[in-house]
């Protein structure tokens, strides 16, 4: 599904990603752990194509195609999903408008016919319940006047709806609350199927108790220093990591 | 060069004088209103409050009034539901209506012959063009709605049939509500697509204690036209304002508004927006004088300049020594969008008495990367997504048209405006 081979990036100037490897294949969720500043959100946005993001050397293959030659509503509508750390308050855009322009441009680009408004209204409003958010948010601009948890269920529930190939989710555990973290460990869940993957960036460990990866990576200084299993993650929480700073010293 | 036009002015004037109604404004007033105007001269883009307007429509303009037309309107916007309809042609009452039960709707042809002509608030700090309206005004409305009447909403549509090389038109309106009366207005200025007309008009609020006046103001007139306006309001205690306007058409339109806040507790909101594209420009000048005790404004523009359009605000609060306990709130922002357009937002606040509490803020930028990455993100098309930020952006204020059928289309003018139809139309 995703292959990134020798992926270098600089952001305003500076390389945070200096060789980055990585591989996740069809149906797999995997984990990309690691201290702060280490490059997991500049990886997030180079794979959703945020400009600013430069990438200097290396390559990223999503289903066999060259991700980056493409624009960042390509990527999108080819299937590629960031859940961003901080959701943009968008006020006077409508959520369910946003949304249905989103599977919209995802269609037209498949060449699929414009989605049926009343089974669209359906389809959002189950997805909400599993979301566990109010039916007001309907009517309310994107992300306008959320807390920090709804935000988070937003991203989420807007992914639930486009089903992506590959989701990107960063940090999207940051700031909730134990149970909006089920929730969304739930929503996330939920979309697992052998021909999508998920990539999930984490500080913490607390999100793969509830969504069990099938690897963990660990990013320090712009690297893969280390993959594994859960159990990678299991002991980042247990010994930090320190350790592993050290040896990407 | 001011004095050659103001010279034009009087030669135009003397030689219509005689066929203007005396029923509207009596000769010897107009004659008074047009030696006032050239005592203080032509506005000139030297003057502080005027810096942002274009005012060379106004020194090529003819000023006498435009014949009256064959009276072949132009298509006109679908009533709004819940309004009685008056239209008026080149500044002419065209189609007349039956007044909302306690509402008195006077024009020329209702007047009697002698009957007192109302006069503009003297007091306006800036009443050159509205002497200018007095000067050559061709049909009044007065509109009356008598004490503690909740009346049905009103209509006024001034429509801009004449080219500016046949005469300008002249509307005048004033609006009068006793004491508890509650009215919604709505006022357009439109006309034909084509037409190089040149609008003058003056509007006048009066509102009595306790007297609740909701007034939307829409400028659609043809890309070619100028538009000048002077409004002014006076309220009275426990009054309330609520003043909406939405500028879109015209090629230079400049609107004054002036407030006055004279009984203790009224309140006034003017909200504004503006979409200013190709060589436009739109300003939009706005004093609240706050004199009474306890008075509440508050003042939101938000205006996009594309292309080589300029929109501007100039926004100004006066709290008099009498007004404690103020309470005054400026939100403006603008939006520019290309490198040759131009916002001027000026928030001006002056305060000559203590305990009042008064916020403003003013920014104008670009659009917003992090919204537009967002929506790109969710594989929107990046021109689709930065006329949705731009709509955005005017919903501020466009979301506060109450009645359905004019926010629908305002929105379709707006949209229009635009030039992406398509994109957006989901939205309304």
């Amino acid at each position: 599904m995703l292959t990134i081979k020798n992926l270098h990036a600089t952001v305003d100037g500076q390389e945070i990603l200096k060789g980055l490897e990585l591989e996740v294949p069809e149906g797999e969720v995997h984990a990309i752990m690691g201290p702060n500043g280490s490059g997991k959100s500049t990886l997030a946005h180079v794979l959703a194509g945020r400009p600013g993001y430069t990438v200097t050397a290396g390559s990223v293959h999503f289903k066999g195609r060259d991700l980056l030659a493409l624009s960042p509503e390509e990527r999108a509508r080819e299937g590629v999903f960031l859940g961003f750390q901080y959701p943009v308050e968008i006020p006077g855009v409508n959520n369910v408008y946003l949304l249905k322009a989103a599977v919209n441009a995802a269609r037209a680009h498949r060449g699929e016919p414009e989605v049926d408004a009343f089974e669209f209204l359906t389809l959002v409003r189950e997805k909400m319940r599993l979301m566990r958010m109010d039916d007001s948010m309907l009517s309310r601009g994107v992300n306008e006047g959320f807390s920090g948890g709804e935000k988070k269920r937003n991203e989420i529930l807007q992914m639930l709806v486009l089903e992506p190939s590959l989701a990107v989710l960063d940090e999207t555990d940051s700031g909730l609350d134990i149970d909006a973290l089920k929730i969304v460990a739930h929503g996330v869940n939920t979309l697992r199927a052998p021909n999508r993957s998920q990539l999930l960036v984490t500080h913490y460990q607390r999100l793969l108790e509830h969504i069990v990866p099938d690897a963990v990576h660990v990013l320090v200084k712009g690297r893969i220093v280390r993959s594994g299993d859960r159990t990678l993650a299991l002991e980042l929480e247990k010994r930090g990591y320190d350790w592993l700073i050290g040896e990407a010293a | 060069m001011n004095g050659a036009v103001l010279n034009r002015l009087k030669e135009e004037f003397g030689a219509v004088r005689a066929a203007l109604p005396e029923s509207v404004i009596g000769s010897a007033r107009r004659g008074e209103a047009l030696e006032a105007l050239c005592a203080q001269g032509l506005p000139g883009t030297r003057d502080e409050n005027w810096r942002y307007t274009d005012l060379r429509r106004l020194e090529q303009a003819r000023f006498a009034p435009a014949q009256a037309q064959a009276a072949v309107l132009p298509p006109l916007p679908t009533a709004p539901e819940g309004y009685v309809r008056y239209v008026f042609l080149d500044g002419r009452l065209h189609t007349d209506a039956d007044a909302p039960h306690g509402v008195v709707v006077r024009t020329a042809r209702s007047q009697e012959p002698g009957s007192t002509p109302w006069r503009l608030e003297a007091r306006l700090p800036e009443a050159r063009l509205a002497l200018l309206n007095e000067t050559f005004a061709t049909d009044a409305v007065s509109i009356d709605v008598a004490p503690g009447t909740q009346a049905t909403g009103i209509e006024l549509l001034f429509v801009a049939s004449a080219a500016a090389t046949e005469g300008a038109s002249y509307p005048r309106v004033r609006l009068a509500l006793g004491a508890g009366a509650r009215v919604s207005v709505i006022e357009r200025h439109l006309g034909r697509a084509e037409a190089h007309s040149l609008v003058n008009s003056a509007v006048h609020v009066d509102l009595a204690a306790a007297a609740t006046l909701t007034h939307y103001r829409v400028q659609q007139l043809g890309a070619q036209a100028a538009w000048f306006d002077t409004l002014s309001a006076e309220l009275a205690a426990e009054a309330r304002y609520d003043l909406l306007a939405v500028g879109a058409g015209a090629l230079s339109a400049r609107s004054t508004v002036h407030a006055r806040l004279s009984g203790r507790g009224a309140a006034m909101s003017l909200a504004a927006a503006a979409l200013a594209d190709g060589q436009q420009s739109l300003d939009l000048y706005a004093l609240s004088e706050h004199i009474a005790p306890h008075t509440r404004t508050e003042q939101t523009f938000r205006g996009i300049a594309s292309s080589r359009a300029r929109a501007a605000f100039n926004g100004k609060v006066i709290v008099r020594e009498t007004a404690r306990g103020t309470d005054s709130r400026q939100s403006l922002r603008g939006l520019l969008d290309g490198t040759q357009c131009e916002i001027d937002l000026r928030p001006q606040l002056e305060i000559y008495t203590d305990e009042v509490r008064c916020s403003h803020g003013a920014t104008a930028g670009k659009l917003d990367e992090n919204m537009l990455f967002y929506l790109l993100s969710r594989g929107i098309a990046p021109e689709a997504a930065q006329h949705l930020l731009k709509w955005a952006f005017l919903e501020d204020v466009i979301a506060k048209i109450a009645p359905r059928d004019l926010r629908r289309q305002v929105e379709t003018t707006l949209l229009g405006q635009m030039r992406d139809l398509d994109t957006l139309k989901e939205l309304l």
